[in-house]
């Protein structure tokens, strides 16, 4: 190697790398879909669609624009919408990360 | 953290910028309510005045085709609640613009 002559640095320097789709933990799944739409499951059955506000570490979510969806039916919307964390199924991506 | 056009960081504010506002609050055992929020803790205890509370009970006919359930709605009403948190799926504030 002829050390006078350095790479160049690698142009992804000036943007942030993408999050990443198959790697990582959970937590990094969750920092990757605030802000994004998403299907909150409840063990009880019943969808919750609309743009991840926030959660925490009991995974009380915070919903906006939300449709909540039982037997694929819009049953009912809101603004805003806290999630108690111990209903919780699931979190899906409803949109590309 | 990506904190939401809303301007939330986790979901207790959502919560937190109800205090003294209406909210709906859907609970386990197909009840809902709709009171002004007082008070809330970590739990999702929650104290509520001026409530109403609605209470769906489903029928299932004998020899009726599956979802032909018969849905009755009591309702009633309570001059000041404390609910217990764990009974807790939902809480959505009053719409805000």
């Amino acid at each position: 190697m002829d050390d006078s002559t350095p790479p160049p640095p690698p142009p992804a320097a000036a943007e942030p790398p993408p999050p990443p789709t198959t790697s990582g933990s959970p937590t990094d799944f969750l920092k990757g879909v605030v802000g994004k739409r998403v299907v909150v499951r409840l063990t009880s059955g019943v969808d919750y669609r609309g743009i991840l506000s926030c959660l925490d570490g009991y995974m009380n979510i915070a919903l906006e624009q939300t449709e909540e969806h039982v037997n694929g039916r819009v049953t009912n919307r809101y603004g805003d919408a806290f999630i108690r964390g111990n209903n919780v199924l699931y979190i899906s991506a409803a949109e590309p990360l | 953290m990506d904190a939401s056009s809303s301007g939330i960081q986790e979901p207790f504010d959502l919560i937190r910028l109800s205090l003294s506002e209406r909210v709906f609050v859907k609970l386990r055992g197909d009840r809902e309510l709709t009171g002004v929020l007082h008070a809330y803790d970590g739990h999702m205890n929650l104290i509520l005045s001026d409530v109403e509370e609605t209470i769906m009970i489903v029928d299932q006919v004998e020899g009726a085709p599956e979802g032909h359930a018969t849905v009755n709605v009591a309702k009633r009403k309570m001059e000041m609640l404390f609910v217990r948190g764990d009974g807790v799926i939902l809480v959505s504030p009053p719409s805000r613009t």
